[in-house]
């Protein structure tokens, strides 16, 4: 019994030893969910104030490229807490996504082509960190991906008479109580609203809803409303972004050989349909 | 030989329980580059070209032959890289250095062209700098 015990206990230290030489370096450091820390700061007027910078994850860091990551820290939401649904297409939408071919897909993302992602998908397809600067009657939004911004008015005021397409729309803000609501028209139709092909039209009516919980939580709430592509609106989860204390970065998209490369695939696409 | 039998034993089980080199999702991975067609190169780092959306690296690698041939790495966007701690300085200090890397080959049948994945520079530590799904 006792001999057992030993070879027991040796088995299971080699195995540890063996993991833990078999993990990357840095691997056994894992990164967790972050801690919501204290309430939410408050700005002079008393309402939240969202300033800082955010990274789209639960981890308060960046986590792509690291090993040694809790999955949950790698998310913004979890779908069994809070499902998100798919879009429900028009019939004629869906046969205009579906016809895309995948290199025709890929340069039609803002990763790839560099155009602005555009509201709302600068939120909803963004890998990178985001700048919020609050002030009362106005929150600035300084994406680092393409070195966007967005400069919202808070002070509940209407919509212009005539509003032109941008890609970031024209976005008027108010408050529901802790809640900053962003009703957002007039976008740009070369954007898409997720990178699977999901376009939109002139009648896209975007609303943003801000809360910040905690001191390290960001919730951002989505919901796009398009009835020529869709036949209901459809509703983000919450999406989790976490504060952290990294810096924003400068992000030009320049040397982009990815859409040449994209390119001659399409022309070998065309060819080969033509053959 | 009890012995011998145990630690076949555990390193049969260590090895499956070794985690899976982690993959992200990236946008154009998939389209671009073919994930059943990697492989390992080991050669030397030439040169680097840093700049977004993805940075690129050269190495002289040698073929079956012995011919010595460029090719040229695409990896993550430069901030993913410096937020992993991947700094520019760290290629630049290898430049002239012997490289390990795993790399996917473009689909489009451009020449010794890969999207790169995990790397080890000399210090021996793997590191992730690329998008590689394999």
């Amino acid at each position: 019994m006792k001999v057992h015990l030993r070879y027991g206990f040796a088995c299971l230290a080699v195995l540890t030893l063996l993991y833990v030489l078999s993990l990357p370096a840095g691997a056994q450091d894992t990164i967790k969910v972050m801690p919501p820390g204290g309430p939410a700061p408050r700005m002079a007027d008393g309402h939240p104030d969202f300033s800082g910078l955010w990274l789209p994850n639960s981890a308060g860091q960046g986590v792509s490229g690291r090993f040694g990551v809790d999955p949950l820290a790698r998310r913004q939401f979890d779908p069994k807490v809070t499902p998100e649904e798919p879009p429900s297409f028009q019939p004629w939408a869906l046969a205009k996504i579906k016809a895309m071919t995948p290199t025709e897909l890929e340069l039609s993302k803002s990763s790839v082509n560099c155009m602005p992602r555009g509201v709302p998908a600068i939120w909803l397809q963004n890998p990178y960190s985001t700048q919020l600067v609050s002030t009362p009657g106005q929150l600035v939004q300084l994406f680092e991906v393409l070195n966007n911004f967005r400069v919202i008015p808070t002070d509940g005021r209407p919509h212009t008479r005539y509003p032109e397409p941008l890609f970031q729309g024209e976005g008027v803000g108010r408050w529901e109580g802790d809640t900053l609501v962003v009703d957002g028209i007039s976008f740009d139709e070369r954007t898409y609203i997720m990178p699977n092909g999901w376009f939109h039209s002139d009648a896209l009516h975007v609303v943003e809803r801000y809360t910040r919980p905690s001191m390290n939580y960001l919730i951002v709430e989505i919901t796009v409303e398009d009835p020529k592509v869709l036949t209901k609106p459809w509703k983000s989860a919450p999406r989790r972004w976490t504060l952290t204390n990294d810096h924003i970065n400068e992000f030009y998209c320049t040397n982009n050989h990815e859409l040449d490369e994209l390119q001659k695939l399409r022309t070998q696409e065309l060819e080969s349909k033509g053959k | 030989m009890k012995i011998a039998r145990i630690l076949g034993a555990a390193v049969i089980t260590a090895g499956l329980l070794l985690p899976a080199v982690p993959s992200f999702a990236h946008h154009s991975f998939a389209a671009e580059f073919d994930a059943t067609n990697c492989r390992d190169f080991t050669g030397t780092l030439t040169k680097i070209d840093w700049q977004n959306p993805h940075g690129y690296f050269y190495m002289d690698v040698k073929d079956a032959n012995g011919k010595v041939e460029s090719w040229s790495f695409q990896t993550y966007a430069l901030i993913t890289l410096k937020r992993a701690g991947i700094e520019r300085q760290l290629f630049i200090d290898n430049i002239g250095k012997e490289v390990w890397v795993r790399g996917c080959l473009a689909r489009n049948g451009r020449q010794n062209y890969a999207a790169s994945g995990t790397l080890k520079f000399s210090d021996g530590i793997l590191r992730q700098v690329g998008q590689l799904q394999d």
